[in-house]
């Protein structure tokens, strides 16, 4: 499979179809991988897939990166189904171009959930549960696909991937608060979840504004429930459900439960799927005339 | 003519966002008719129930508001033609959020009311009050309204002195 990836790649970059391609190549250890940024044709056979390729290749065409302003003008990128997810929907809102990128789609068997738990093998164990129930293991949108791309049912409903999401649903109100409080207590504000987000695309993030400043910068609770609570609500309607946030989290708190109780929300209430349509406006810039208003006095 | 003062023993502070052209209007017209309503609520004018960035929200139950209440026109009567549309789906999806975080909704407070209807602004922020009144004291953030730097400086002085 990726032979037939390589010599696509060779291909493009030989054609000068496009600028660069940006995949997966061998990490600093055995049971990790690096993000790669392809510009020569001979250097393809760096190119690697399998399970360890974890890392989200989309936040490198968001804008806010310097990668964007290098003057290339098509990029090639290896894509799994739910990178291929946000690159949908940076597409769908107006961050990029459709012709701009090549989309390279790979068949994934599901990935690991972090690298410290490869062993050589992908099992349920060591599954991300982004994974389960995942329904673009055959990629959605591709330009070039190695062999031939069944036909897959995405109609269905989004479900949260986390069982964590139901269980804090069933919880009472304080202590669900009391579960918050204490998993953001670990918390200090680097802002991985941030930096590693494909979608959060401001030029200054609302955390660096001063003038005035709206959340307090301190790593104090009030300040990191601000924080969470408006980067869930940024994201609301596009967050494509990479975990991304959750893996980078340094401190291991969970902070993509509040972006999948989200989606289940939108779900819900405007049957919408982030990440599925080149055209479809995300639920908060658009509306309909009779959306629901039960809790409007 | 007005009601009798009733002391209660607790006073919850509510804040009000609301749109200058419906609801600003609609509590200017209760004042002027002399209409008696609660005074817990601190009313913020904004351009348009869109304009109402859910970034406020937080920051009011953040600084200790125990009720936040959001109005603007009724649907299709929007000054700016669809700011209320998008509020309300802000707000749809808001409120979940909140209740995901374990912050009680019934302290979150949504209605469209319009530049003539100053008895429905009163009924709505009194029966509000009342509600916010039951539910007691917002006390989620209550221990960390404490400022660390000022902490510090406290300290500090303390050690020198």
């Amino acid at each position: 499979m990726i032979e037939q990836i390589r010599n696509q790649a060779r291909q493009l970059l030989e054609n000068g179809d496009v600028d660069v391609v940006i995949g997966y190549a061998e990490g600093s250890d055995p049971s990790r991988t690096t993000p790669i940024f392809i510009r020569k044709a001979e250097d393809v056979e760096k190119l690697i897939y399998d399970p360890r390729c974890i890392n989200s290749l989309p936040l490198y065409l968001n804008k806010r990166h310097e990668y964007t302003r290098k003057g290339w003008k098509k990029t090639a990128i290896i894509g799994k189904g739910c990178d291929i997810r946000a690159i949908v929907q940076l597409i769908a809102e107006n961050q990029l171009k459709r012709d701009e990128i090549y989309i390279l789609g790979v068949p994934c068997e599901g990935v690991v959930s972090h690298p410290e738990k490869w062993d050589g093998s992908l099992h349920d164990g060591n599954r991300a549960s982004k994974c389960i129930g995942c329904d673009v293991m055959i990629p959605h949108e591709t330009d070039f696909f190695p062999g031939e791309k069944p036909d897959v049912d995405r109609s269905s409903p989004y479900e949260a991937t986390s069982k964590n999401v139901a269980t804090l649903m069933e919880l009472e109100l304080d202590k669900r608060f009391a579960f918050w409080r204490t998993d953001f207590d670990r918390c200090f504000k680097c802002y991985a979840c941030r930096e590693v987000c494909p979608h959060c695309s401001c030029n200054t993030c609302i955390t660096d504004e001063t003038m005035p400043s709206w959340i307090d910068p301190a790593a104090h609770k009030k300040g990191v429930f601000s924080w969470h609570l408006t980067r869930a609500m940024h994201l609301v309607g596009r967050c494509t459900g990479c975990g991304e946030c959750t893996r980078a989290c340094p401190m291991g708190i969970q902070v993509d439960l509040f972006n999948q109780r989200m989606k289940e929300v939108v779900q819900e209430s405007y049957s919408y799927k982030p990440g599925y349509s080149l055209e479809d406006k995300h639920p908060l810039i658009t509306y309909k005339v009779d959306d629901r208003e039960d809790f409007i006095k | 003519m007005g009601k009798k003062i009733v002391i209660h023993d607790f006073e919850p502070k509510i804040m009000a966002f609301v749109c200058k052209w419906c609801t600003y209007s609609g509590a200017d017209l209760a004042g002027t008719s002399r209409m008696d309503y609660s005074p817990n609520v601190r009313m913020i004018r904004l351009p348009c129930s869109g304009r109402i960035d859910p970034q406020f929200m937080i920051k009011a139950f953040e600084q200790g508001a125990d009720g936040v209440f959001i109005s603007g026109c009724h649907p299709g009567d929007c000054h700016y033609n669809e700011g209320n549309y998008y509020a309300r789906r802000r707000n749809t999806t808001f409120r979940q959020l909140m209740d995901f975080h374990g912050i009680d909704i019934e302290r979150i407070e949504f209605s469209w009311i319009s530049a003539a209807e100053a008895i429905k602004w009163t009924e709505v922020i009194d029966a509000f009050t009342e509600k916010v009144r039951e539910l007691g004291r917002h006390p989620q953030y209550d221990d960390e309204v404490v400022d660390p730097y000022a902490q510090f400086l406290v300290q500090k002085d303390q050690e020198s002195a």
